[in-house]
């Protein structure tokens, strides 16, 4: 029981901790695409 | 004799004041600050016809156009105005814009324009809404989507923004609506580096600006990128000081509709630091109001009732190196 319960505790702190750190460390960037942007500029401009 | 005020010099203000400068130097630009060693940091920064003045003494100097940043704008719009001056506002709060949209009437009878909502967004947001609708001919839908923040009040104004709703246009249901701030969760791509970001209702003022521009659109929508952390801590106070001025920002609009039989939709961005970009959009657009270059010359507006000729003004702003830019390929 005591065991099962420790279990439980350390469970709890481990998802508290990874909560945290999602909060705080960036996401990687998603992939990159075909595709840009270019300026506006020229015809554009008209 | 043509003499131009700036009032607030923060990270907005002391940009709007050197463009102001750059863009046609006046005889006299007048420097108002709350610290009188940043105004004098800024005025020899530009030199010239620049010279700090409380604001006492700019409202009794008569300027032709007064460039309001940081706190205080609606109060001080409306002294302005009476003091016979074309204003514009810098403000991004949609407390303020609303009240500074309210003072049409005083506009009105001292004969002058008050430009509202003149930064980076709202402001060059509404100004690329307007140069995209020009490519058709009835407009549906506008989407507005933004990224980044300029200076700490910017910073704090961003923060509080994602814990409060904002105006959104339906106009085939009840009209105005206020969806929960933090709800709407929409990817959206934004100009490189800044690429895809998941951007979220806030209390945003777009809707409002954009709308009387075309009030026949059936949907108007704004939103804003955030994290995680930004929208659980949004009612919150902020939990660290904002930095002095922050990174890259960027805009995206999305503006639906018909060009004949055809349904089109046309996005436009601009990628810069919202300071500098929002200073070069307040300063252009005083001397845009001062040359009689916007669409009316008295009442209360945003840019995009105000710039018709959005062409010209994307041309000067990319002078002053604020570019806006359109997506290739897949991208967009």
């Amino acid at each position: 029981m005591r065991a099962l319960r420790r279990a439980v505790v350390a469970l709890g702190v481990a998802g508290a901790i990874a909560s945290a750190l999602r909060l705080v460390v960036r996401q990687a960037p998603p992939p990159p695409t075909a595709g840009g942007w270019r300026e506006l500029s020229g015809p554009d401009l008209r | 004799m043509s003499r131009f005020a700036v009032v607030g010099l923060g990270a907005v203000g002391a940009r709007a004041a050197r463009q102001v400068h750059a863009l046609g130097p006046p005889d006299e630009l007048l420097l108002t600050s709350a610290s009188a060693a940043r105004a004098e940091e800024v005025r020899g920064a530009i030199g010239g016809p620049a010279r700090v003045a409380p604001w006492d003494e700019v409202l009794s100097s008569a300027p032709d156009a007064v460039v309001l940043c940081g706190a205080g704008q609606p109060g001080r719009a409306a002294a302005a105005l009476e003091a016979g001056a074309h204003v514009v506002a810098s403000t991004d709060s949609l407390s303020d814009i609303e009240e500074l949209l309210g003072l049409a009437a005083a506009a009105e009878g001292a004969g002058r324009m008050l430009v509202v909502g003149a930064g980076f967004s709202p402001g060059l947001s509404c100004v690329l809404v307007r140069h995209a609708a020009g490519r058709l001919d009835s407009v549906e839908e506008i989407r507005v989507a933004s990224s980044g923040t300029g200076g700490p009040a910017c910073a704090r104004q961003h923060h509080a923004s994602l814990g409060r709703p904002g105006p959104e246009w339906d106009g085939s249901a009840a009209g105005w609506v206020r969806p929960p701030a933090g709800s709407g969760r929409e990817l959206c791509w934004f100009p490189d580096p800044t690429g895809a970001q998941d951007c979220y209702r806030a209390e945003l003022a777009e809707p409002l600006l954009v709308h009387a521009a075309f009030p026949s659109a059936t949907r108007i929508s704004a939103r804003r990128a955030a994290s995680r952390r930004d929208r659980l801590t949004a009612r919150l106070p902020m939990l660290r000081r904002p930095h002095q001025e922050g990174l890259i920002g960027s805009v995206r609009v999305e503006v639906s509709g018909r060009s004949g039989p055809l349904a089109e939709s046309h996005v436009l961005g601009a990628i810069d630091r919202p300071a500098v970009a929002a200073g070069a959009v307040a300063a252009l657009a005083a001397h845009w109001a001062v040359e009689g270059r916007l669409a009316r010359s008295t009442g209360s507006a945003g840019l995009a009732s105000l710039v018709t000729d959005t062409a010209g003004f994307l041309r000067q702003l990319a002078e002053r190196g604020v570019k806006a830019a359109a997506p290739v390929g897949a991208g967009g």
